[in-house]
């Protein structure tokens, strides 16, 4: 299987070098290679944030989790409709937003917005977190299983290296546009071939399987039921919670962590960077919730009862009837951890380089020059997750584990810039903070680092079988609309009140009279409720003990997983009602009128480096 | 006449169109490539079938694309696709020649396969051109006369 599996893995990082040199030819403005001309076709943009989400979402941890606590696990798939919901929500207004003020990266935008160097600070740290250690763990990932799926003949380190300087090439080559066309490419190959697996792992490899044995999981783990709506566990290392710790409320909180990675810059900046078009309403609904939502409602539970001893397992069963096949599983991991990792890293580092080198360090460098630059600082960031990757895995995992939680709380950040302008900046900035707090002392990073400096805590990773996401966003919303009601005249509300006007004058939402409205937003919480909240527990029994019946049903199936399959359907229609019906994925340029947030805006005037940093900078060039 | 130097972002979006066709055949292809080579080497026919059924999803997809785009099959890819199939020709006969075993197993699968790429091509000249059109793209012996006017469409040409 090695020689196939590195011809085919050359030749895809060959194709990959050959679209982005291609791009390079074509002879676009130098900025078009940050931005990738802000026409990104609808078709890369689809398939590329699909692929993002369903790797981010932890494709191999979400399947790694489901073969060890079953059914209970895969609910948490059903979450990719909040994903999609998000998406719906937010991706038109900042899109606009880039188009009518010239807010042409998330963090510009929510920095202008609120007028507040700080946020702009909080969205480069999250950048710089799903760019390094986020992008090192997934990079780790893809060493591990070549090393398994080789038998060590190629050594989990070299992989590592040699992955990120394949991926660093096209990116350095051919800019944005080349990576997410390329990203789109992989993100084809990646749904396919693990359509392929499921259905030719299923057709040949003997016994086992989901249908006739379920997924076998540890004594004591319920398989195929939610255990409970909550457990009063003092968390994950403290506490082990009975049956397993997918309750009705982790699920649901786990679910945010999804909506987590739609709001992450890089994820946002891919929407900005999109032509106009239907592209937003046939990712959000088809491709989101439809496409992804199958692979890990439908499909997991297949894979997952296969994967005894990890991807390389399933893969040396199926290679010894097919060797092809095998290399197939391994590819479909494989390369989905490569999009991934190159979306991220390039993405970041572009937004780093855009909002940190260009705004405030080096101003006045011409396009060519920038984008010079950022070819430097694409080098450096690939080398560094490279590093990371290799030698500091631990390290990488544990904040790679809050960069989705984080990332959850710019919801209310995200939502004032979007609708709601009485949002104010120091309501988002407290929230932010409260909510970031809370995150990290319910993860690992906060946790370890505590308790190694101080004293024992009480409380373990996601106490109450809650999700950091949750136990922070809670928290946050709370402060912002507390904060809010003392804040929502400032001063500054007017700079946030121009971008409202015109949302409001040209780019209303056709949400409906009253009734539809109501409708709209009561159906969204009750299915959150009955397909992820609480109400999720009735699934257990649902359909194979029905209420007004005395006997069992003789389904074949877990009536979980029917419960899962029935609200993941009923989900999608949810996604297309407010992308296509109240037009929230359908964008135009048709219209568009030009708005000047801050008239006083440094890059308006030329640039001009803060004076702290201008002076950092001498002390170290004008010795 | 030679040919004009491309515009920009008509070179661009050759290549986004060059990107998409290659995402809808390159996981095709690959499953396409399974398939035939399970097929051929110990299970069977109808994972050989199956392969057709994965070249024939990509043909569709590409089809698809084209009416998406409102593009047609280029010229690269007619000869690329051209060589493919006669390849597959060739290996055909000679398998059919040299192998033992290979009529009573395969004859009946790869023929039909074969044929059904063919109809499959022929369905879209005749859906996309109309029949005529269709029969004028391969009637090479009306473009030999050299005669401007017998490109005139009244005079049974094609302006």
């Amino acid at each position: 299987m090695t020689t196939i599996l590195v011809t085919i893995v050359g030749l895809l990082a060959v194709y990959a070098v050959y679209i982005a040199a291609m791009l390079a030819r074509i002879g676009r403005p130098p900025q078009a290679f940050l931005d990738g001309g802000n026409d990104m076709p609808g078709w890369a943009f689809a398939f590329c944030a699909a692929g993002v989400v369903l790797v981010g979402a932890g494709l191999s941890d979400h399947l790694a989790l489901v073969s060890r606590f079953g059914l209970q696990a895969n609910h948490v798939g059903v979450g990719v409709v909040v994903a999609a919901l998000t998406a719906v929500l937010v991706q038109k207004r900042f899109w606009l937003a880039a188009r009518i003020a010239g807010l042409d990266s998330p963090g510009m935008a929510l920095g202008r917005y609120y007028r507040s160097t700080a946020l702009r600070i909080v969205a480069m740290g999250l950048t710089a977190l799903f760019a390094l250690p986020y992008a090192a763990h997934l990079l780790g990932g893809i060493g591990d299983v070549v090393e398994a799926a080789t038998g060590g003949g190629v050594p989990r380190t070299p992989a590592i290296w040699l992955f990120a300087f394949v991926l660093f090439l096209p990116a350095a080559i051919g800019g944005w546009r080349a990576v997410v066309l390329v990203a789109g490419l992989q993100s084809a190959v990646v749904a396919v071939g693990s359509i392929f697996v499921l259905g030719f792992g299923e057709g040949v490899l003997a016994g086992g399987g989901f249908l006739s044995s379920s997924i076998p999981v540890a004594d004591g783990i319920l398989a195929d039921r939610l255990p409970g709506v909550v457990q009063y566990s003092a968390g994950i290392g403290k506490d082990v919670a009975a049956g397993g710790i997918f309750t009705g409320v982790a699920v649901v909180s786990t679910a945010l962590t999804l909506a987590g990675l739609v709001l992450s810059p890089t994820f946002l900046y891919l929407g900005m960077t999109v032509r106009p078009g239907q592209g937003f309403a046939v990712t959000q609904v088809w491709m989101i919730a439809g496409l992804v939502g199958a692979v890990l409602v439908l499909a997991a539970p297949f894979l997952a009862a296969r994967l005894d001893h990890g991807i390389a397992s399933l893969a040396g069963d199926l290679a010894r009837v097919e060797p092809l096949a095998g290399t197939a599983a391994v590819l479909a991991f494989v390369v989905a951890a490569q999009l991934a990792v190159a979306f991220f890293v390039t993405g970041g580092t572009l937004l780093l380089a855009r909002e940190l080198l260009f705004h405030d360090i080096l101003p006045d460098l011409s396009p060519r020059g920038e984008r010079f630059a950022a070819r430097i600082a694409l080098a450096i960031a690939f080398g560094l997750v490279a590093l990371l990757a290799a030698f500091a895995p631990v390290a990488s995992a544990i904040f790679a584990s809050t960069a989705l939680p984080l990332s959850v709380q710019m919801l209310p950040a995200a939502l004032g810039l979007a609708y709601v302008p009485w949002i104010s900046r120091s309501a988002v900035l407290t929230g932010l903070i409260v909510g970031g707090l809370l995150v990290v002392f319910t993860e690992p990073l906060g946790l370890v680092l505590f308790e190694g400096l101080f004293l024992e805590l009480p409380w373990g990773r996601w106490p109450l079988t809650v999700h950091s996401a949750a136990w922070g966003l809670v928290f946050n919303v709370a402060a912002v609309l507390l904060v809010s009601i003392f804040t929502r005249k400032g001063a500054e509300r007017r700079v946030r009140d121009r971008l409202h006007a015109e949302f409001g004058a040209s780019w209303p939402v056709p949400f409906g009279g009253r009734a539809s409205r109501t409708a709209k937003w009561s159906l969204t919480l009750i299915w959150a409720f009955f397909a992820l909240g609480p109400g999720a527990i009735l699934g257990n029994t649902f359909f194979s003990e029905p209420v007004f019946a005395d006997g069992a049903a003789a389904l074949g199936i877990p009536s979980l997983w029917v419960w899962q399959i029935f609200f993941w359907l009923i989900g999608i229609p949810l996604v297309w009602w407010l992308a296509y019906f109240a037009r929230l994925g359908m964008t135009t340029e048709q219209g568009v009128r030009r708005v000047v947030l801050v008239a006083d805006d440094p890059r308006r005037i030329g640039g001009r480096t803060p004076g702290w940093i201008a002076a950092g900078l001498s002390r170290l060039t004008e010795r | 006449m030679g040919d004009r130097p491309m515009q920009p972002e008509e070179a661009l979006a050759r290549l986004d169109r060059h990107a998409l066709v290659m995402a809808l055949w390159l996981p095709t292809g690959l499953v396409a490539a399974i398939l035939f080579h399970h097929g051929f080497t110990a299970a069977g026919a109808w994972w050989v079938a199956g392969g057709f059924v994965a070249v024939l999803a990509g043909f569709g997809g590409h089809v698809i694309v084209n009416a998406a785009l409102g593009t047609g099959f280029g010229p690269r890819e007619v000869g690329v696709g051209l060589s493919l199939y006669l390849a597959a020709m060739l290996a055909f006969a000679t398998a059919l020649v040299l192998v033992d075993g290979f009529y009573e197993t395969y004859f009946l699968t790869v023929a039909g396969g074969m044929a059904g790429l063919v109809a499959a091509v022929v369905f879209y000249m005749v859906t996309r051109h109309g029949t005529r059109a269709a029969f004028e793209k391969f009637d090479v012996v009306r473009d030999n006369n050299p005669r401007p006017s017998s490109r005139l469409r009244r005079l049974g040409g094609r302006s």
